[in-house]
């Protein structure tokens, strides 16, 4: 009997899960049979906060390593890319079970204020990472004196 | 034939029951090193070393932890939330052929990896024919 195989590291379903994943995270538990997930994918989830002096954007980068992600900001546009990185020997391993998913991620976040990006200051700690962005002079709300 | 490596020796059970917002699962990866030990990677970002509960009751290999992500207080608003902490719980079914007392587990960048070597008693020996 000949046993077909998805050569390791590629996944067939990948794409569609990712859009079943976002429909979960949309309309609740009711697309999928098991609970909510976390982790996995290359649509790390994102949360944007925002502060009287600063935004705060967190996102969700389990498995990545600081030199394997890179941030920048144009604008008001946030863009955090990154990859992750399979274990060494990959293709030596075999898989039963395969649902973290390697390869590159990116993802943009449109801020919702001018932010100083000089000021940024990013911190990765157990997956999460934290980008704090004081907002601009020209965002902050001004008092007006009125004569 | 690889009939040997089609026999999966941990199996991954779906959380089940917890409403949604509840019980997060967190996904894993699991395969064969070449030891021939099994190691399970599980993505469980935000929970520091402390926090996490890993144990091997009857046959079934439990992680658990409670998450809490950074919180920043009242002058703070979501624009958007895409994720948030939560508690995290995935069982896994053992075969008998793992040495319970040889689990070992370490957390890295958010990644909890488990290493379970296969017993003494599990392993293919190999048996030589002693001739004359």
């Amino acid at each position: 009997m000949t046993i077909f195989r998805w050569p390791s590291g590629w996944d067939p379903f990948l794409g569609l899960r990712q859009v079943q994943r976002e429909l979960e995270r949309l309309f609740g538990d009711s697309v999928g049979a098991a609970g909510r997930q976390v982790g996995g994918g290359s649509y790390p989830p994102v949360n944007v906060l925002n502060g009287p002096e600063e935004l705060i954007v967190q996102c969700e980068l389990a498995g990545c390593r600081l030199e394997d992600i890179d941030l920048s900001i144009t604008g008001e546009t946030l863009v955090v890319k990154g990859v992750k990185n399979p274990p060494q020997d990959d293709s030596k391993l075999h898989y039963q079970r395969r649902e973290r998913g390697v390869g590159e991620f990116s993802r943009t976040i449109i801020l919702p204020d001018r932010v100083d990006a000089d000021r940024a200051d990013a911190r990765l700690e157990a997956g999460v990472l934290t980008v704090r962005l004081p907002k601009s002079e020209a965002a902050k709300p001004k008092r007006i004196q009125v004569k | 034939m690889t009939k040997k490596k089609e026999h999966i020796a941990v199996h991954a059970e779906p959380v089940r029951g917890g409403a949604p917002g509840e019980t997060l699962t967190p996904l894993v990866d699991v395969y064969e090193a070449p030891d021939g030990s099994i190691v399970l990677e599980a993505e469980v970002p935000g929970v520091a070393g402390k926090d996490i509960d890993i144990r091997v009751d009857k046959g079934v290999l439990t992680v658990e932890a409670d998450v809490r992500l950074e919180e920043f207080g009242e002058p703070y608003a979501y624009t958007y939330q895409g994720f948030e902490g939560g508690h995290y719980f995935r069982a896994f079914a053992l075969s008998d052929e793992f040495d319970r007392d040889r689990i070992e587990a370490s957390l890295s960048c958010g990644v909890l990896t488990i290493r379970l070597p296969r017993a003494a008693s599990a392993r293919t020996r190999k048996i030589e024919i002693r001739g004359e």
